[in-house]
This record gives structure tokens, sequence and C-alpha cells, in this order.
């Protein structure tokens, strides 16, 4: 049984003076894997996001019940930077999260704020800058950045600190394909190399289903699935609603097993699918 | 209809954005311009709308020149909605929103209410009308960008990456929005994206832009499935386009590619 | 030989002191000690608009000065005084990262850190809310908002353009917000920067400035 990075225990959680955003949640994320967390527009994505880096609720008040755990320590009464050091949260709108004039000093703000000797800060802004493919960029403005830069700059000063958790809201959302390719890319390898635990939210599937290992499917405020990838898929391919949200390649595996009442590969990418259907339904179209 | 003759524009001391371009876009028309990022096909939008003006060559718009034309000047001809609602909603109300731009021409108030109410029914925002618009979801929010746009009764619409950042669901309901709109009531629709399975399922005629200049105008069958190569525009292969073609079938959604899959395996034995 | 921001700051307040007490001969010998510091330092476009912009400013000074009568000869003092001043000023920024300066302010001035940061943060967005007016613009005008006419109708429908920016900037200063307290922004900011230690070039130049500070009392004896 391998330890859980983040774990919730029967937590709800309503905004001030509004209704439950979430409802009894259960959950385990499991060390060392990339978990997406699914659902449609609404059902309390970004709100679990928050709950896990302890912004929810100590920033935005309401009420709640249960527990939240990362990397088994409550993050009841803890601090929110303290919380970030274990568990790094890049949310959506990277833009607005920028707040410094250069990239270098955009990197060390974090690690500044929590007392690293001035040395170690040049050292591991320059790694971290290194480790999102902008190295030595320490003295570029924001405005010598692009749209992608940017972003890779933020994924780096929440790295700068080093968390074994980091969880990514929507990263993706405001790119066009070929940078959210490079991007997930760039996390998969970051990923592999430190053995990290990622956790992200995005709804065009296509864009991570080579690396998923573990999913989370929410609607309405509540868990639908938890659990490997394979699993969850199959909960939520049984919801009419949820079934779209899937990769279209899942779809199709999921649709033909249960017309044809088949078993096929958990295909990761096209060419496996192509290669299994044609072995299963013969030379079609040659 | 739209017609530009050999455009050339660039950005001052830049290289050009866009090389001498010749089309033509009917009324009635539902298109998808597409293109990887900075392939121009944004720029070319502008220029249809009079955002800027192009350095040679001249836009017709109904026969018409327009460099000497100011956006304000063709809304109701054209309606051009931007990719961020946020940064254009000054209303507080849903209703007033899209009020603003008759308002703006100066209209009668009888017509005022008659255009903003087609605008929100043919958006399914009728039920909204007193809502505040900051409150709407995001995908809402965009309908209203169309709403606010359509209210000029203008004849073409122009929608610079209106899916982005919105779940399959939500993009479906706002196509088929669109659809209706090109279908009932004739307005041509231009659509920039780079959904390549977007332009695939909506659009009827395809324009690709590479470098600045138009590499493909033709149907959407033609780009997807015929045999060239989209990497060479910097484009992707939509999953559903590309499982297609390798059984050499032209489905658009799973649940016809199965059947199609199935059928022909069974036809075959 | 490098100053810090600190001695710059000392030295750029100093001569907006300066120019009230040493005769015009000094100061211009000052502005001209000034422009080729500041040339030296950087040549862009930037620069060299910024200069402009200055001299302009200047001229319409000098020029209302005179209107008002004010002779000839003390309105290009006048003029000749605030060229000076926010000139230094040009220096000061050409020269330092804000980002030291702030840190000099909450160091060695006690400017609470929060005021300090404002002054980084305000300066890192306006690039972005200038993109973001220029989208909105757009937008409207799309919607049949026109500038033309008179400077007062324009003026007035200008104000389109506010209502959305500001809704925006909220939004983003909510992200913001959250984001310093997830980086644990606070007290330890600045004061766990590398120190600004004050070194040979520092000394020379507060003592400059100090010389030159009390000119008018040494000058007697000479």
């Amino acid at each position: 049984m391998k330890n859980k990075a983040v774990e919730f225990k029967n937590f709800y959680y309503a905004y001030n003076g509004d209704e439950l955003a979430l409802k009894n949640i259960n959950f385990g994320i499991r060390e060392g894997s990339f978990t997406v967390l699914l659902g449609p527009s609404g059902a309390g994505k970004t709100t679990l996001c928050k709950a896990m880096a302890g912004i929810i609720p100590y920033y935005y008040g309401g009420r709640y019940a249960g527990s939240v755990e990362v990397l088994g320590e409550d993050t009841k009464g803890r601090r929110v930077s303290d919380i970030a050091m274990k568990l790094g949260l890049m949310l959506e709108d990277y833009e607005s999260q920028l707040v410094s004039l250069t990239a270098g000093e955009e990197v060390s703000f974090s690690l500044l704020n929590h007392g690293f000797p001035p040395e170690e800060v040049a050292e591991r802004t320059r790694k971290a800058l290194e480790d999102v493919g902008l190295p030595g960029r320490e003295n570029y403005q924001m405005d010598e950045l692009s749209g992608g830069q940017r972003q890779r700059l933020l994924l780096a000063s929440v790295l700068a600190v080093r968390p074994r958790v980091i969880v990514l809201d929507e990263p993706v959302s405001a790119m066009d394909p070929e940078g959210a390719v490079s991007l997930y890319k760039l996390l998969y390898k970051l990923y592999q190399k430190y053995g990290m635990t990622v956790v992200v939210v995005e709804h065009n599937l296509d864009f991570v289903l080579p690396y998923i290992t573990d999913m989370i499917v929410l609607q309405d405020g509540q868990i639908k699935a938890a659990g490997c990838f394979e699993e969850a898929a199959e909960k939520a391919y049984a919801d009419r609603e949820l079934r779209h949200l899937l990769p279209a390649l899942w779809q199709v595996r999921l649709e033909l097993e249960q017309r044809e009442g088949i078993r096929l590969g958990s295909w990761r990418n096209i060419g496996e699918a192509i290669s299994e259907l044609k072995e299963k339904f013969g030379r079609v179209g040659l | 209809m739209i017609e530009t003759k050999e455009v050339n524009f660039a950005y001052r001391r830049g290289e050009p954005v866009i090389n001498d371009i010749d089309c033509r876009i009917e009324d009635g028309e539902f298109i998808a311009l597409l293109g990887h990022n900075g392939s121009g096909k944004t720029t070319l939008s502008r220029l249809f709308m009079a955002l800027m003006h192009p350095r040679s060559g001249a836009v017709y718009l109904d026969g018409e020149d327009i460099a000497k034309k100011e956006p304000a000047d063709l809304a109701d001809r054209i309606g051009y909605v931007f990719q961020n609602p946020d940064l254009q909603i000054l209303a507080d109300t849903v209703w007033d929103e899209v009020a603003y731009g008759p308002r703006n021409k100066k209209l009668p108030a009888e017509q005022v209410s008659a255009q903003v109410e087609e605008a929100l029914a043919a958006t399914g925002l009728t039920d909204f009308a007193e809502v505040y618009p900051r409150t709407l979801s995001f995908g809402q929010k965009r309908r209203l960008g169309v709403a606010a746009a359509l209210a000029l009764k203008p004849r073409i619409l122009i929608l610079d990456e209106i899916t982005n950042g919105q779940d399959s669901l939500e993009k479906e309901q706002m196509m088929n929005y669109l659809r209706a709109i090109n279908e009932k009531r004739g307005i041509t629709v231009i659509l920039i994206t780079h959904d390549m399975n977007i332009a695939r399922l909506y659009a009827r005629r395809v324009l690709v832009l590479h470098n600045g200049s138009l590499v493909f105008d033709d149907v959407p069958e033609e780009l997807f499935n015929g045999i060239k190569d989209l990497g060479e525009w910097g484009l992707e292969q939509p999953t559903m386009a590309a499982l297609s073609r390798a059984f050499g079938l032209y489905a658009l959604t799973v649940g016809d590619f199965c059947s199609q899959l199935v059928l022909k395996a069974g036809e075959q034995q | 030989m490098r100053v810090t921001a600190f001695t710059q700051l000392i030295t750029v307040l100093a001569v907006t002191a300066l120019v009230f007490i040493l005769p015009v001969q000094l100061v211009s010998f000052v502005l001209v000690v000034e422009l080729v510091l500041l040339l030296y330092i950087r040549h862009d476009r930037m620069t060299m608009a910024a200069i402009g912009a200055l001299a302009v400013f200047t001229g319409m000074m000098i020029l209302l000065q005179l209107l008002f009568r004010s002779p000839l000869e003390t309105a290009l003092a006048g003029g000749l005084r605030m060229l000076v001043m926010t000139m230094a000023f040009l220096c000061l920024l050409a020269a330092t990262k804000i980002q030291d300066i702030a840190q000099a302010l909450v160091e060695r001035f006690r400017l609470p850190c929060e005021y300090a940061f404002m002054l980084t943060t305000a300066l890192r967005f306006v690039p972005d809310f200038l993109a973001d007016s220029a989208v909105t613009l757009d937008a409207q005008s799309c919607r049949g908002y026109s500038n033309r006419g008179n400077v007062f109708k324009r003026m007035y429908s200008y104000l389109v353009v506010i209502k959305p920016l500001v809704m925006r900037a909220v939004a983003k200063s909510d992200t913001l917000a959250l984001s310093m307290e997830l980086k644990g922004f606070g007290a330890n900011t600045y004061k766990n920067m590398k120190k600004q230690e004050l070194g040979t070039g520092d000394y020379l130049m507060l003592t400059i400035v100090f010389l030159l500070s009390t000119y008018k009392f040494w000058v007697k004896y000479i």
C-alpha cells in the first residue's frame, strides 16, 4: 500500500452564503501518480484544488467539515505558504500570478519568503529556470517572454521550493494545441525526473492520455469515480453526461467493447488503437 | 460578401504577416479559418473588420472598399466576437449589455428591444435577461458576446477562438447555436479556431493559412481525409479523423465510427 | 564601480534639493553630467523618447512662465531646474532595477513592505493593462462605439473601456492575492534578500553629495 499524497476524509465545503460546493468527498491521491481531475464545468474542480492547497477554507472562509491531509498532515491550522512547500498549486490565469518584474525575481520570490540563504536562492532559481527550458533568463523582463514562456516561468516558481506534489488547474486553457502538448511533455519529464505526484485539471484529455495513471471524476460537487485510470474511465463512460469528457480514443474503445462484447487494450496513443483495431476487425479498408 | 484582392499586411518594422491573399466569402457560408499560431489567421480576420488596414491590396465588403472605414461603420454588417468575454462586458444586466450596440447606433427604442430579444433568443439567453453578466458561467459569457454582436443584425459573424477553454458539452452547445444562426438566418459564420475537430464537424468550407499565405481552400472532407499531411502546416489531425482515415472511413462522431467499422468488417468476412 | 540603490536614492533626493541651492552654472553642469550618465547607461529608443518628452515639457513650462510675465532669465532658470530634477529620476530608473529601489526603501527608509511591493507590482501590470485596454477598445468599436467627434465627446465615450478594465483588474488582483499567499509574501520578503552593502563607490558618492549640499556653507570660507 503506497502512501497518499493528498487525502480527503468526509470533506464538505460551502462558500459563504452559498450551497454546498463539495459534498462527502472521500478519496486519496496515490503518491507518485499522474492524476487527472475530470468533470463538467461547475462541478467543483477548482474548489477541490484550492482545498488541497489549504486556501479553502483558510482564505475564503465559508462552512466546512471533514479533513484534508497533504502527505499525511492535516492542512487545518497551517499557513497556506507552508503547505505550498509540499504541495505547489498553479491556478488558472497564469498571467495574474506572476508578481515580479523579472524572471529571476519571480522564481526567487517564494524562496526568499521562506528564508533560504541568498546563495541557495540563486542556485535553485538557476536550476528551476533550466528545468522549464528557460535557462539563463533570470534578467528577462515579463514583457520579453511569450505567453507560453510566462506560464513555464510560473511553473518554475512553483517548482523552485521543490514540492513533492504539484497541482495544476487547467494549465493550458488559454494555449493553442501545440503549446498545450509541449507543456504537458515538459510536465511529464519533470514528473519522471523528480518522482513527483502530479494532479491536473484538464478538460481535453487527449493532451494527457499518454501520461495518466489515475483519474478522479467529479460531478455536482461529488466524487463519481476515483482510482486507476482504466476503472475510472469505465465508470465515467457509463454516465451519459460524463462520457463525452473522455478522450475520443477511449470513447471508441469503450463503445466497441460494449457493442461487441470484446476486450481491448489500454490505448495511450492512436498508433496502438489502429494496430489493435486492424487486428480485431480484419484488414478493413485495405 | 467579403472579398480580398492581393492583400498584404506587415506590422511596423516587422516581417510580412499576410502575403497576397485573394479570397471570396459568399453570403450564408460557414467557414473555419485555420492555421498554427502566428499563421496570420487572426490578422486576416481583423482586416475584414477594418480593425487594421492592409499595407497593399484591398478588402471589399459587398463590393465596397473598406480602406476608409473604421469598425464602428461596419458593426451593423459584420459582428466580431473577441476571445475574452470579460474584457468587453460593461453593463449591469445581460439585456443592457446586448442593447449597447443598437443604442450606439441610435436606433429607436422599440427597434432596440426587438433586436435585443431576437439576439437573446438566438443564443438561448432569454431567461438570463435580468442577470448580472459577471455571474454567468464562462460558456454563457461567450454566448453573451455572440448575442451582443448579433443585436446589431449583422449578416456576417466573425468569431475568434470562441470554444477555447470550454469542455466538449459547452463547445457542442455553442456550436449548435451558431449552426442554427447560420442555417435559419442565413448569417455567414467565420470561425477562427485551432480546434480541428470543430472545423471538421461544423464548417462547410475550410481556409488554411500558413506563414501568411492561403494554402488551402476547400471542404473539410478534403482537408481531413485527403492525402495532405496537416503537420506540414502546423496543424493537428483530430483523433476521429486520423482513426477514420486509417480505416478508409469518413466518420464524424465516435458512434458513426464504431458503426461503420463493425459494418465494414462484417461485409468483408 | 557600482553604487547601491540606497546611495542613488539619496543622490536623487539631494539633487532635487540642490537645484534650488546651487548657482545656475553648477546646475547646468549637473544637467550635462546627468545626460552623459543617462546615455552611458542606456541609449535605446525609450530613453531617447523620454528625454525628448522631458525637453518638450520643459519648453512648455518656460513658455508658461513667460506668459505670466516672469523675466526671461527666471523662466529659463526655472525650466532648467525642473529638467535637472526630473532627469535625475530618469537616471535612477535607468540605472537601477525597481526591485532594488524597493528593497532600499524597505531596508534603509523603513517603508512598509506592502507599499514597496505595490510599487513593483503596479509596474509589472502596466503592460498587461495596456494590452487589455487595446482589446477592450477594439471590442467596443466592433459594437458601434466610435471615438470620432470633439474632445469632450471622445473623453466621455472613453469611459466605456474603463469599466471592463476595472472589473478585469479586480479579478486579477484576487488571483494575485492568492498567489502572494501561496508564495508566502510577508515581512520576510525584503529582509531575506541579499543585503545591499555600501562600498567605496557609495561612500565617494555620498561624500560628493554632502559637499555639494553644504556648498552654501563652505563657499564662504574659500
